[in-house]
């Protein structure tokens, strides 16, 4: 896993030496070729965990930043207009993610998703209290997002 | 054509810098105002430093803009949640709509549970 | 050029407006914690000010103090709110 990044950075560093231009695009350039390289030389092994791992980590902040603006366009239609729509309520969130880091992460991403905001934790790092702006119903929202964003990071962490 | 993709940008992240003081301005509920405010400055200004990264052909730059974009990221969750925390500690009201609050529950216990529990919580945060 | 004059009438005066707006919020403020998050909302408007100033003046150095801002923003709230704690608990 590690030996495979590591490989990937270096590939990465001899494309920009040998092209001589140290900018951002031509280092994705490179790190893209020599994943693709690393891809195709390591097919026959069966540790393949990096290979799964960098593109669904790609696919993870693409649909983040989707979220992100799609949510913040309903919020800022809900700030211009003068009638008030949401529903605002604190509720309890059971935890799947057990490590801090995990929980770290999970946290930081639900308070930047617009319209939630993680309030607190209960001692027993079990649960967490969110605050959330549009709730229909608590149920659908706590399978909403336990079918979108921690699953979704749960699978790129473990 | 650099022009116009860098006004546009940069007109969508002033818009949301501006939705955010707006927010903070009309929401009802101090919860309401810090859960509008926070993302979408973050978000504006975001966008705005994505424009000084493209407008400068420049690495160091690019890697200033990169490193100010991932320490907002970094850090604006955990004040928001620092001064939520606080905020609900402490008792400021929310708005009548507020339907549902299971958090209300604890902090009842916790008032409750006597000195006992309150040492518990002390020592955590101390470090 | 035309980017120049863009930036100045209508960038510059958007973010100006957004600092008046969230001016009167934090003199209006009726608990404390509105008023540090109002004072948090100012300095985050402060770097992007800063950020659309530099492009303006294509100077990429001002970049630097934003970036100083970046940190301390998140000082201030955090200590404030560690007093607000300490100051319930007496």
């Amino acid at each position: 896993m590690i030996k495979h990044f590591l490989m990937n950075l270096l590939l990465s560093f001899i494309w920009v030496a040998l092209t001589g231009s140290l900018y951002y695009s031509n280092f994705l350039f490179g790190f893209l070729i020599g994943f693709f390289i690393l891809w195709l030389m390591n097919r026959q092994e069966t540790d393949q965990r990096y290979f799964n791992r960098i593109p669904k980590t790609i696919g993870f902040i693409l649909y983040f930043l989707y979220d992100i603006i799609v949510a913040n366009i309903q919020v800022a239609y809900d700030v211009i207009t003068p009638k008030y729509f949401f529903t605002p309520g604190i509720i309890c969130y059971p935890l799947d993610a057990t490590s801090d880091m995990e929980i770290n992460l999970l946290s930081t991403i639900i308070s930047l998703s617009p319209g939630t905001l993680v309030l607190d934790i209960s001692e027993d790092k079990k649960s967490l209290y969110i605050h959330v702006m549009y709730l229909k119903d608590k149920e659908i929202f706590i399978a909403q997002m336990k079918n979108g964003f921690e699953k979704k990071l749960l699978e790129i962490l473990r | 054509m650099t022009s116009i993709l860098i006004a546009i940008v940069s007109t969508i992240g002033s818009l949301a810098i501006l939705f955010a003081s707006i927010g903070i301005l009309r929401m009802p509920d101090f919860y309401l105002r810090l859960s509008v405010t926070v993302k979408a400055s973050t978000l504006g200004v975001g966008l705005l430093l994505a424009c000084a990264a493209y407008v400068f052909p420049d690495a160091s730059v690019t890697t200033k803009a990169l490193s100010i974009v991932f320490f907002l990221i970094l850090t604006t969750p955990v004040a928001a949640h620092m001064i939520g925390r606080t905020a609900y500690h402490t008792g400021v009201a929310k708005w009548k709509g507020t339907f549902i609050d299971e958090l209300d529950d604890l902090s009842d216990k916790k008032e409750d549970g006597s000195p006992d529990n309150q040492d518990h919580a002390a020592p955590n945060r101390e470090i | 050029m035309t980017l120049n004059l863009y930036f100045d009438y209508v960038i510059f005066p958007i973010l100006t407006v957004t600092v008046i707006l969230v001016f009167i919020r934090l003199f209006k403020g009726p608990e404390l914690v509105d008023r540090v998050v109002a004072l948090d909302l100012l300095i985050t408007i402060g770097i992007a000010l800063i950020t659309v100033y530099s492009i303006r003046s294509a100077e990429a150095i001002f970049l630097d103090v934003a970036m100083i801002f970046a940190l301390i923003a998140f000082l201030g709230t955090i200590a404030f709110s560690f007093y607000l704690d300490k100051q319930e608990k007496k």
